[in-house]
């Protein structure tokens, strides 16, 4: 029975797994849109202008999230290879410093000069930042349920598809804060 | 290569992504400082940095390949 049905069973596993990478991927594109939309209208209402934020929180904020996604890398590869306890401290690790981003983002340029009512600036900041938060705090939510499957032992080498999904959405994460900063701390001259 | 280096080599390519996504984070806040924040490099600079997470981290090339998890 085994040596008939192994290659056929093996070909479906790759085909789920390929099946789930394209959905995951398939996602994106739908949020690629959305994000996409937010970069135009910062484009359309701010022009090349930018308010006065502060640079070096922008700057802080956007190293934590880098040094996350090589944390969350981490943790994949340590999946991949069987290694539990480099796995779950990294997975925690990528999961504090989204919450330090968190931090840095509405505890701290939240409370900056810039409000929400201050016209078309405080509109696209807040809607910009608000929105990005709000797929970092789901992230992190990922981040926790794959760290506690991770504990009870559920992920192998063979089956990780949850850390690889995991990951993935983290990058992704990680890639919309590769075009917002720039957008909107750096590109154009102050308002 | 056994399972050993390999765990070891992507160890040390997502360290090696992280310092070149760093530099370019340095280099993308000094262009912003010296030519008033230009569109035009700075956007050259973050599709660079978006390309790079897409290739090491995101690994989007695997994604018609015929890698399982093994």
């Amino acid at each position: 029975m085994t040596s008939a049905t192994a290659p056929v069973a093996t070909h479906s596993v790759h085909n789920r797994l390929l099946f789930n990478r394209l959905g995951l991927w398939l996602f994106f594109v739908s949020e690629v849109f959305m994000f996409g939309g937010l970069l135009v209208m910062r484009f359309h209402l701010w022009g090349n202008t930018r308010p006065d934020l502060d640079q070096q929180l922008g700057l802080i904020v956007t190293s934590i999230l880098l040094v996350s996604s090589f944390f969350m890398n981490r943790a994949e590869v340590a999946a991949k290879h069987d290694d539990r306890n480099n796995f779950l401290v990294s997975l925690a690790l990528t999961g504090i410093l989204g919450l330090l981003f968190l931090v840095g983002v509405i505890g701290f340029e939240w409370r900056g000069h810039v409000r929400p009512m201050d016209g078309y600036y405080g509109s696209v900041l807040y809607t910009m930042t608000g929105l990005h938060a709000l797929h970092v705090l789901s992230g992190i939510l990922f981040i926790l349920v794959i760290w506690i499957n991770g504990r009870k032992g559920r992920y192998s080498s063979q089956n990780y598809w949850g850390v690889e999904a995991c990951a993935i959405y983290w990058h992704f994460v990680d890639v919309v804060w590769v075009f917002f900063y720039p957008a909107l701390y750096l590109i154009g001259t102050l308002k | 290569m056994n399972s050993k280096e390999k765990k070891s080599t992507a160890y040390l390519r997502g360290l090696v992504t992280l310092i070149v996504l760093a530099a370019l984070t340095a280099g993308e806040f000094w262009v912003s400082s010296v030519t008033n924040g230009s569109l035009v490099f700075l956007s050259i600079i973050a599709l660079i940095k978006a390309a790079i997470i897409l290739q090491y981290f995101m690994h989007i090339s695997h994604l018609w390949s015929e890698e399982t998890h093994s």
